[in-house]
Protein backbone atom coordinates (compact mmCIF):
# COMPACT_ATOMS: atom_id res chain seq x y z
CA UNK A 1 0.00 0.00 0.00
CA UNK A 2 1.17 3.48 -0.79
CA UNK A 3 -0.26 6.98 -0.76
CA UNK A 4 -2.38 7.74 -3.79
CA UNK A 5 -4.46 10.75 -4.82
CA UNK A 6 -8.07 10.17 -3.72
CA UNK A 7 -9.72 13.55 -3.00
CA UNK A 8 -9.91 16.04 -5.83
CA UNK A 9 -9.48 19.78 -5.25
CA UNK A 10 -13.18 20.70 -5.27
CA UNK A 11 -13.82 18.12 -2.52
CA UNK A 12 -10.96 19.40 -0.37
CA UNK A 13 -11.51 23.11 -0.96
CA UNK A 14 -15.27 22.68 -0.50
CA UNK A 15 -14.73 20.74 2.72
CA UNK A 16 -12.57 23.41 4.35
CA UNK A 17 -14.73 26.26 3.08
CA UNK A 18 -17.67 24.53 4.72
CA UNK A 19 -15.72 24.05 7.95
CA UNK A 20 -14.72 27.71 8.06
CA UNK A 21 -18.17 28.91 7.03
CA UNK A 22 -19.91 26.80 9.66
CA UNK A 23 -17.58 27.88 12.48
CA UNK A 24 -17.86 31.58 11.63
CA UNK A 25 -21.63 31.36 11.16
CA UNK A 26 -21.98 29.59 14.50
CA UNK A 27 -19.85 32.16 16.36
CA UNK A 28 -21.67 35.14 14.83
CA UNK A 29 -25.18 33.71 15.13
CA UNK A 30 -26.30 35.96 18.01
CA UNK A 31 -24.62 39.14 16.83
CA UNK A 32 -26.05 42.10 14.96
CA UNK A 33 -22.63 43.77 14.69
CA UNK A 34 -21.41 40.75 12.73
CA UNK A 35 -24.72 40.05 10.96
CA UNK A 36 -23.22 40.49 7.49
CA UNK A 37 -20.35 38.16 8.34
CA UNK A 38 -22.91 35.61 9.54
CA UNK A 39 -24.85 35.89 6.29
CA UNK A 40 -21.71 35.60 4.14
CA UNK A 41 -20.36 32.60 6.06
CA UNK A 42 -23.78 30.91 5.94
CA UNK A 43 -23.97 31.63 2.22
CA UNK A 44 -20.55 29.98 1.84
CA UNK A 45 -21.85 26.78 3.45
CA UNK A 46 -24.96 26.87 1.28
CA UNK A 47 -23.00 27.55 -1.92
CA UNK A 48 -20.47 24.78 -1.26
CA UNK A 49 -23.22 22.25 -0.47
CA UNK A 50 -25.16 23.25 -3.59
CA UNK A 51 -22.00 22.85 -5.70
CA UNK A 52 -21.31 19.45 -4.13
CA UNK A 53 -24.61 17.96 -5.38
CA UNK A 54 -23.77 18.02 -9.13
CA UNK A 55 -20.13 17.31 -8.23
CA UNK A 56 -21.41 14.09 -6.66
CA UNK A 57 -22.35 12.98 -10.18
CA UNK A 58 -19.68 14.50 -12.42
CA UNK A 59 -16.75 14.73 -9.98
CA UNK A 60 -13.81 12.36 -9.76
CA UNK A 61 -14.32 8.75 -8.69
CA UNK A 62 -14.38 9.10 -4.90
CA UNK A 63 -16.37 12.34 -4.99
CA UNK A 64 -19.35 10.59 -6.58
CA UNK A 65 -22.34 9.60 -4.48
CA UNK A 66 -22.40 6.13 -6.12
CA UNK A 67 -18.96 5.55 -4.63
CA UNK A 68 -19.92 6.13 -1.00
CA UNK A 69 -23.69 6.19 -0.43
CA UNK A 70 -24.45 2.70 0.85
CA UNK A 71 -27.50 1.00 2.37
CA UNK A 72 -28.11 0.53 6.12
CA UNK A 73 -26.64 -2.95 5.96
CA UNK A 74 -23.24 -1.71 4.79
CA UNK A 75 -23.27 0.89 7.55
CA UNK A 76 -24.11 -1.80 10.13
CA UNK A 77 -21.34 -4.07 8.88
CA UNK A 78 -18.85 -1.21 9.02
CA UNK A 79 -19.97 -0.26 12.54
CA UNK A 80 -19.66 -3.91 13.62
CA UNK A 81 -16.10 -3.93 12.24
CA UNK A 82 -15.36 -0.75 14.21
CA UNK A 83 -16.59 -2.38 17.42
CA UNK A 84 -14.34 -5.38 16.81
CA UNK A 85 -11.52 -2.85 16.34
CA UNK A 86 -10.90 -4.09 12.82
CA UNK A 87 -12.89 -1.81 10.50
CA UNK A 88 -12.72 -2.49 6.77
CA UNK A 89 -10.49 0.02 4.98
CA UNK A 90 -12.10 2.02 2.19
CA UNK A 91 -10.04 3.98 -0.31
CA UNK A 92 -12.79 6.62 -0.46
CA UNK A 93 -15.37 7.32 2.24
CA UNK A 94 -16.46 4.48 4.51
CA UNK A 95 -20.24 3.79 4.63
CA UNK A 96 -20.73 5.65 7.93
CA UNK A 97 -18.76 8.65 6.74
CA UNK A 98 -20.79 8.62 3.54
CA UNK A 99 -23.97 9.19 5.48
CA UNK A 100 -22.41 11.96 7.52
CA UNK A 101 -21.62 13.71 4.23
CA UNK A 102 -25.17 13.30 2.90
CA UNK A 103 -26.61 14.62 6.18
CA UNK A 104 -24.20 17.54 6.38
CA UNK A 105 -24.89 18.55 2.78
CA UNK A 106 -28.64 18.34 3.35
CA UNK A 107 -28.47 20.25 6.63
CA UNK A 108 -26.10 22.82 5.12
CA UNK A 109 -28.57 23.49 2.33
CA UNK A 110 -31.66 23.60 4.59
CA UNK A 111 -29.97 25.76 7.22
CA UNK A 112 -28.70 28.10 4.53
CA UNK A 113 -32.07 28.39 2.77
CA UNK A 114 -33.97 29.00 6.02
CA UNK A 115 -31.36 31.61 7.00
CA UNK A 116 -31.73 33.30 3.63
CA UNK A 117 -35.52 33.39 4.13
CA UNK A 118 -35.11 34.89 7.63
CA UNK A 119 -32.71 37.51 6.31
CA UNK A 120 -35.33 38.51 3.75
CA UNK A 121 -38.17 38.53 6.27
CA UNK A 122 -39.92 35.51 4.81
CA UNK A 123 -41.46 32.94 7.14
CA UNK A 124 -41.61 34.82 10.44
CA UNK A 125 -40.65 33.63 13.92
CA UNK A 126 -41.38 29.98 13.21
CA UNK A 127 -38.76 29.81 10.48
CA UNK A 128 -36.23 31.44 12.82
CA UNK A 129 -36.75 28.53 15.22
CA UNK A 130 -36.40 26.08 12.31
CA UNK A 131 -33.12 27.76 11.28
CA UNK A 132 -31.71 27.45 14.79
CA UNK A 133 -32.92 23.86 15.14
CA UNK A 134 -31.28 22.88 11.85
CA UNK A 135 -28.00 24.56 12.86
CA UNK A 136 -27.94 22.74 16.20
CA UNK A 137 -28.67 19.44 14.42
CA UNK A 138 -25.84 20.19 12.02
CA UNK A 139 -23.46 20.85 14.92
CA UNK A 140 -24.42 17.45 16.37
CA UNK A 141 -23.70 15.71 13.04
CA UNK A 142 -20.39 17.63 12.82
CA UNK A 143 -19.46 16.29 16.26
CA UNK A 144 -20.27 12.70 15.20
CA UNK A 145 -18.38 13.23 11.93
CA UNK A 146 -15.28 14.54 13.73
CA UNK A 147 -15.45 11.69 16.27
CA UNK A 148 -15.70 9.22 13.36
CA UNK A 149 -12.74 10.82 11.58
CA UNK A 150 -10.58 10.64 14.71
CA UNK A 151 -11.62 7.03 15.41
CA UNK A 152 -11.04 6.03 11.78
CA UNK A 153 -7.64 7.77 11.74
CA UNK A 154 -6.51 5.89 14.84
CA UNK A 155 -7.80 2.50 13.73
CA UNK A 156 -6.41 2.67 10.21
CA UNK A 157 -3.22 4.41 11.28
CA UNK A 158 -4.00 6.98 8.60
CA UNK A 159 -4.32 10.71 9.25
CA UNK A 160 -7.65 11.47 7.61
CA UNK A 161 -7.46 15.20 8.39
CA UNK A 162 -4.19 15.43 6.48
CA UNK A 163 -5.77 13.35 3.71
CA UNK A 164 -8.48 16.01 3.37
CA UNK A 165 -5.67 18.58 2.98
CA UNK A 166 -3.29 16.86 0.55
CA UNK A 167 -5.86 14.51 -0.97
CA UNK A 168 -3.73 11.40 -0.45
CA UNK A 169 -4.79 8.16 1.19
CA UNK A 170 -3.55 4.58 1.33
CA UNK A 171 -4.29 2.57 -1.78
CA UNK A 172 -2.87 0.88 -4.83
CA UNK A 173 -1.72 3.01 -7.78
CA UNK A 174 -4.46 1.80 -10.13
CA UNK A 175 -7.11 3.13 -7.70
CA UNK A 176 -5.77 6.70 -7.79
CA UNK A 177 -7.72 9.47 -9.48
CA UNK A 178 -5.91 10.89 -12.47
CA UNK A 179 -6.56 14.59 -11.97
CA UNK A 180 -7.13 16.76 -8.90
CA UNK A 181 -9.48 18.89 -11.07
CA UNK A 182 -8.03 22.31 -10.18
CA UNK A 183 -10.17 24.13 -12.77
CA UNK A 184 -13.37 22.90 -11.12
CA UNK A 185 -12.00 24.13 -7.79
CA UNK A 186 -11.46 27.58 -9.29
CA UNK A 187 -15.05 27.45 -10.52
CA UNK A 188 -16.21 26.47 -7.01
CA UNK A 189 -14.36 29.42 -5.53
CA UNK A 190 -15.89 31.83 -8.06
CA UNK A 191 -19.33 30.36 -7.39
CA UNK A 192 -18.96 30.76 -3.61
CA UNK A 193 -17.82 34.38 -3.97
CA UNK A 194 -20.70 35.15 -6.35
CA UNK A 195 -23.30 33.45 -4.14
CA UNK A 196 -21.98 35.16 -1.00
CA UNK A 197 -22.03 38.56 -2.67
CA UNK A 198 -25.50 38.03 -4.14
CA UNK A 199 -27.05 36.76 -0.90
CA UNK A 200 -25.49 39.45 1.29
CA UNK A 201 -26.52 42.39 -0.90
CA UNK B 1 -57.50 10.52 13.58
CA UNK B 2 -57.88 11.39 17.24
CA UNK B 3 -54.57 13.17 17.06
CA UNK B 4 -56.00 15.85 14.77
CA UNK B 5 -58.20 17.62 17.36
CA UNK B 6 -55.35 17.38 19.84
CA UNK B 7 -53.02 19.01 17.33
CA UNK B 8 -55.55 21.79 16.71
CA UNK B 9 -55.80 22.41 20.45
CA UNK B 10 -52.03 22.58 20.67
CA UNK B 11 -51.87 25.12 17.83
CA UNK B 12 -54.60 27.22 19.46
CA UNK B 13 -52.62 26.99 22.69
CA UNK B 14 -49.47 28.25 21.02
CA UNK B 15 -51.38 31.09 19.35
CA UNK B 16 -52.97 31.97 22.69
CA UNK B 17 -49.53 32.72 24.10
CA UNK B 18 -49.61 36.01 22.24
CA UNK B 19 -49.53 38.79 24.83
CA UNK B 20 -50.36 42.45 24.96
CA UNK B 21 -47.63 45.08 25.43
CA UNK B 22 -49.28 46.02 28.73
CA UNK B 23 -49.02 42.50 30.08
CA UNK B 24 -45.42 42.15 28.96
CA UNK B 25 -44.61 45.47 30.63
CA UNK B 26 -46.39 44.34 33.81
CA UNK B 27 -44.38 41.14 33.92
CA UNK B 28 -41.09 43.08 33.79
CA UNK B 29 -42.42 45.62 36.32
CA UNK B 30 -43.37 42.83 38.74
CA UNK B 31 -39.92 41.32 38.36
CA UNK B 32 -38.32 44.73 39.00
CA UNK B 33 -40.54 45.35 42.03
CA UNK B 34 -39.30 42.06 43.45
CA UNK B 35 -35.77 43.48 43.48
CA UNK B 36 -36.59 47.05 44.36
CA UNK B 37 -39.66 47.67 46.51
CA UNK B 38 -42.08 50.29 45.21
CA UNK B 39 -40.80 50.18 41.61
CA UNK B 40 -43.14 51.66 39.04
CA UNK B 41 -42.27 51.80 35.35
CA UNK B 42 -41.47 55.18 33.84
CA UNK B 43 -41.83 55.96 30.14
CA UNK B 44 -39.54 58.93 30.70
CA UNK B 45 -36.72 56.76 32.03
CA UNK B 46 -37.43 54.44 29.11
CA UNK B 47 -36.91 57.29 26.66
CA UNK B 48 -33.66 58.29 28.37
CA UNK B 49 -32.42 54.72 28.01
CA UNK B 50 -33.52 54.66 24.36
CA UNK B 51 -31.50 57.81 23.62
CA UNK B 52 -28.47 57.10 25.81
CA UNK B 53 -25.15 56.63 24.03
CA UNK B 54 -23.07 53.77 25.35
CA UNK B 55 -19.48 53.78 24.22
CA UNK B 56 -19.24 50.05 23.70
CA UNK B 57 -19.95 49.50 20.06
CA UNK B 58 -18.67 51.89 17.40
CA UNK B 59 -21.28 50.82 14.88
CA UNK B 60 -24.16 50.74 17.35
CA UNK B 61 -23.50 53.22 20.17
CA UNK B 62 -27.21 53.60 21.01
CA UNK B 63 -30.64 52.11 20.35
CA UNK B 64 -31.18 55.07 18.01
CA UNK B 65 -28.31 53.93 15.77
CA UNK B 66 -30.67 51.50 14.08
CA UNK B 67 -34.10 52.50 15.39
CA UNK B 68 -33.69 56.24 14.56
CA UNK B 69 -34.45 59.11 16.94
CA UNK B 70 -38.16 58.39 16.70
CA UNK B 71 -39.54 55.00 17.73
CA UNK B 72 -42.53 55.82 15.53
CA UNK B 73 -40.39 55.70 12.41
CA UNK B 74 -39.09 52.67 10.58
CA UNK B 75 -35.43 52.03 11.30
CA UNK B 76 -32.50 50.77 9.29
CA UNK B 77 -29.90 48.24 10.38
CA UNK B 78 -26.54 50.07 10.40
CA UNK B 79 -24.62 47.00 9.26
CA UNK B 80 -26.93 45.32 6.76
CA UNK B 81 -29.07 48.29 5.68
CA UNK B 82 -32.18 46.15 6.20
CA UNK B 83 -35.41 47.94 7.12
CA UNK B 84 -36.59 47.59 10.74
CA UNK B 85 -40.26 48.12 11.54
CA UNK B 86 -41.06 50.83 14.12
CA UNK B 87 -40.58 49.99 17.80
CA UNK B 88 -43.52 52.05 19.07
CA UNK B 89 -46.74 50.13 19.58
CA UNK B 90 -48.68 53.09 18.14
CA UNK B 91 -46.86 52.64 14.82
CA UNK B 92 -46.52 48.86 14.83
CA UNK B 93 -49.23 46.80 16.51
CA UNK B 94 -47.09 43.66 16.47
CA UNK B 95 -44.46 45.04 18.83
CA UNK B 96 -44.26 43.57 22.34
CA UNK B 97 -46.85 40.87 21.65
CA UNK B 98 -44.57 37.82 21.80
CA UNK B 99 -42.71 37.43 25.13
CA UNK B 100 -40.08 35.10 23.66
CA UNK B 101 -39.30 37.52 20.86
CA UNK B 102 -39.09 40.47 23.28
CA UNK B 103 -36.65 38.54 25.48
CA UNK B 104 -34.61 37.48 22.48
CA UNK B 105 -34.09 41.03 21.25
CA UNK B 106 -33.52 42.56 24.69
CA UNK B 107 -31.00 39.77 25.24
CA UNK B 108 -29.13 40.40 22.00
CA UNK B 109 -29.30 44.15 21.75
CA UNK B 110 -28.59 45.02 25.39
CA UNK B 111 -25.49 42.84 25.28
CA UNK B 112 -24.31 44.32 22.02
CA UNK B 113 -25.06 48.00 22.64
CA UNK B 114 -24.62 48.23 26.43
CA UNK B 115 -22.20 45.31 26.86
CA UNK B 116 -24.38 43.88 29.62
CA UNK B 117 -27.87 42.49 30.17
CA UNK B 118 -30.70 44.94 30.73
CA UNK B 119 -32.26 44.82 34.20
CA UNK B 120 -35.97 44.03 34.56
CA UNK B 121 -36.47 47.67 35.60
CA UNK B 122 -34.85 48.93 32.39
CA UNK B 123 -36.99 46.57 30.33
CA UNK B 124 -40.16 47.69 32.13
CA UNK B 125 -39.28 51.36 31.52
CA UNK B 126 -38.42 50.70 27.88
CA UNK B 127 -41.68 48.83 27.22
CA UNK B 128 -43.61 51.63 28.99
CA UNK B 129 -42.02 54.22 26.68
CA UNK B 130 -42.73 52.20 23.53
CA UNK B 131 -46.29 51.69 24.73
CA UNK B 132 -46.96 55.35 25.41
CA UNK B 133 -45.03 57.25 22.77
CA UNK B 134 -47.31 58.89 20.22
Amino acid sequence: MQKILVWDWPVRLGHWLMVGGFIVAWLTSESETFRLLHVISGATVLAVAAFRLPWGFIGSRYARFVDFVRGPRAVKDYAAGLLKLEPAHHVGHNPAGGWAIVLLLGLGILTGLSGWANYNDIGGGFLEEVHEGLAVTMLAVVAIHVAGVLTGSLMHGENLVRAMLNGRKQGTPEDAIRSARPLAAALLLAWVVAAGWWIAT
Amino acid sequence: MRTLPALCLLLVGIAAQAETPQRIGETYAAEAAGRQAGFTPSAQRGETLFRQRFGNNDKMPACTSCHTDSPLSAGQHVVTGKAIRPLAVAANGQRFSDPAKVEKWFGRNCKEVMARDCTPAEKADFVAYMNEVR
